[in-house]
């Protein structure tokens, strides 16, 4: 089974884009073993194809009310759940909704753990590398 | 006596936070309706100056539901500067690949959008078929709504086989496509849609397709309905069963306007056939050459597409330009929101086909293919939310035999080429024009110096959800608004089935995670 960091986030819009700067910086660093880097961008549901036969998932995306701006949050699987008790489907289904449905629709073992490195907008270079280490370290903890 | 309501604002949750409706009431019935986009868009600026294949790359990125469509517009357009005709393997994976697309979206939206309206209890909990609703239909637990997530994430694996790379991925070129499955690879893919199209007869229609496609007529219809408890159970029948009772076939009209700009072109060697056989060549698009027939309707009087005939109309729309009326080769993306004269009050400009608001989405489609079911649905009781939805809902019948016939072709002709060399994209205009999951969709694009000189890109929600143009005509969904009863305005549950049923996309961009729940511009419930 392999880890998986999925970096999710729409280029095209600034204050959605934080996830992807991330992805941009670990492109260019070797990743740990059995570990792949995902560029999720704005797929929505289509991220569970992502999760099934995974190890340790590490979301990296954009979030709003967690910490200050321009800080980084880490919310294990129960932790995004609760902040969001209510996901519902639309084009903007996001971590939420995945997790919500995933016990349902995955034809696969569940992932063993699940976290979501947040960016708390607008973010600094300090907080993109910031995050970048915590999705590495998340990996190499688990 | 009449209470009468001006600029009532109707939230459409599961839509998009960027659209508003405003309403007008006078004593429960709309009078007009004002459909605003709130957010500017602007892709097409970022275009300006690129490279000329970045819109490849960049495009795609504006939508997670239908990212394909927008990549295949875009080498549409760079396909007709160019003046290269791809091979016919390329044409074929690209049509199944925007297929697979096409059906994951009308399940999706048809069972986990649509439908869920179905579930709302101030509206439906003394409707016979409530509980089952609850029961298919609730939000995260339904049965059917868990069944269409598990069977369309398979689908999509299509998409990932044949375009090489999954999400985002830009395997249309110029000249082709870039990535050439093994043979396992491509009967994986058949396997997929083998299952994928047993699943659609036997869960959503209840019979086979080709028995589906034998109901040519409203009477076929309820024929069909009270024949076996499977059709009446199945996800067609059980959406009939409630719709009808729920009065969807009643409102909903719109402008009895249709637009297809046609989509998936034949290769020059195949079995499939064209969905309306009794279309004509005609100069520019050619109907007889695509699977879906470009073209105009007004009622189920269809007529050629002319593509000179589109304009976007800015009156109603905060943009700048020196005209209020253009082709889209001759169209800016000049944000203007001083708001002054009050005319304006949306991002979303006006298409207009030779000067009339025309709705666009898979009933369109129906029409101008010919479609018997829908022509007569439509000349018995006209358009309505629920003959809209049915279009959705039943499309995928007409695209799985395709599919799984060209993947064969690709099989059988998998030594030829899937790709003709392109050196280089010349000056020059070209125009993507596709027929997306939602409808009409065009980018249109022109290369100057190697670089892209002028995008213009008309989504099909553009079409539904125009605004008002020069002429203060509404846009389709305005006018579909119009005369619609909201038995609750508490609880404007009819404004949504409309609206719904054009499926809606104003977007598809933030995707964020928010403390405490609902994001930051849906509303949870139905309150004003």
């Amino acid at each position: 089974m392999k880890n998986k960091i999925i970096c999710i986030g729409n280029r095209l819009i600034e204050n959605d884009r934080a996830g992807l700067l991330v992805y941009d910086l670990l492109a260019t660093v070797r990743m740990p073993p059995h570990t792949e880097l995902i560029e999720g961008g704005i797929s929505g549901l289509n991220l569970l194809c992502f999760l099934e036969h995974a190890g340790t998932v590490v979301f990296v995306d954009t979030v709003s009310g967690f910490t200050n701006p321009g800080g980084v949050v880490v919310l294990n699987k129960t932790q995004i759940k609760s902040a969001c008790p209510k996901p519902h489907y639309g084009h903007d289904a996001g971590i939420a909704y995945v997790l919500e449905v995933l016990p349902g629709v995955c034809d696969a073992p569940l992932p063993r753990e699940i976290f979501l490195v947040g960016l708390e907008g607008p973010t600094r270079k300090s907080a993109i590398e910031h995050a970048a280490r915590l999705s590495l370290s998340l990996i190499d903890k688990c | 006596m009449a209470k009468i309501i001006k600029g009532l604002n109707i939230p459409v949750n599961r839509v998009e936070g960027d659209l508003e409706i405003r309403v007008d009431v006078n004593d429960h019935r709309i009078e007009d309706a004002w459909s605003s986009g709130t957010m500017f868009r602007g892709f097409e600026n970022m275009m300006v100056g690129r490279g000329s294949l970045d819109g490849l790359v960049i495009t795609p990125r504006i939508c997670g539901i239908c990212s394909l469509t927008h990549l295949s517009a875009a080498v549409t357009a760079l396909d007709t500067i160019v003046g290269v005709t791809p091979p016919d393997n390329a044409i074929r994976l690209r049509n199944v690949a925007l297929m697979a697309e096409t059906i994951q979206n009308d399940m999706r939206q048809t069972i986990l959008m649509y439908m869920a309206d179905f579930t709302n209890p101030q509206a439906y909990q003394h409707h016979h078929l409530f509980q089952e609703a609850v029961d298919r239909y609730q939000m995260l637990k339904g049965k059917s709504v868990l069944d269409v997530i598990r069977k369309t994430k398979r689908l999509i694996e299509v998409i990932a086989i044949i375009g090489g790379q999954w999400p985002h991925t830009s395997f249309m070129v110029p000249g082709g496509v870039t990535s050439i499955p093994d043979t396992p690879k491509l009967m994986q893919c058949q396997v997929i849609i083998d299952q994928f199209r047993s699943w659609y007869e036997s869960r959503v229609l209840g019979c086979s397709i080709e028995r589906w496609q034998k109901v040519s007529t409203l009477k076929d219809l309820h024929i069909w309905l009270d024949e076996s408890p499977s059709h009446q159970t199945s996800e067609v029948g059980f959406f009939l069963r409630f719709a009808f009772k729920a009065g969807l076939h009643t409102f909903g009209r719109g402008t009895d306007h249709y637009i297809s700009f046609g989509n998936f072109p034949f290769p020059q060697d195949t079995n499939v056939t064209p969905l309306n056989k009794n279309s004509s060549p005609y100069p520019g698009k050619k109907q007889g050459q695509y699977f879906t027939a470009p073209g105009f309707a007004t009622g189920i009087t269809c007529q050629d597409l002319d593509a000179t005939k589109i304009t976007e109309d800015i009156s109603a729309a905060w943009f700048d330009q020196n005209n209020c009326i253009t082709h889209p080769f001759d169209s800016e993306t000049r944000p203007y929101a001083s708001g002054t004269t009050g005319n304006k009050y949306s991002w979303v400009k006006a298409p207009r086909y030779d000067g009339m608001a025309a709705e666009t989405g898979p009933l369109a489609e129906t029409i101008i293919d010919g479609v018997p079911l829908f022509q007569d649905m439509i000349q018995q009781k006209g358009t309505s939310a629920l003959v809209r939805q049915l279009a959705r809902i039943t499309r995928p019948s007409r695209l799985l035999p395709a599919m799984g016939t060209w993947l064969n072709e690709v099989m059988a002709h998998r030594t030829d080429p899937f790709y003709t060399s392109v050196k280089r994209i010349p000056d020059g205009q070209g125009a993507g024009m596709i027929q997306a999951a939602r409808g009409a969709l065009g980018h249109w694009v022109s290369i100057k110096n190697r670089k892209i000189s002028h995008y213009q890109i008309i989504t099909p929600t553009a079409w539904n959800g125009s605004p008002r143009d020069t002429g203060m005509n509404r846009g389709p969904w305005e006018e579909a608004l119009r005369g619609l009863t909201l038995k609750d305005l508490e609880n404007p549950v009819e404004a949504g089935h409309v609206i719904r049923s054009f499926d809606p996309c104003m977007v598809c961009a933030v995707h964020t995670l928010q403390r405490n729940g609902t994001a930051k511009h849906f509303n949870a419930g139905w309150s004003f």
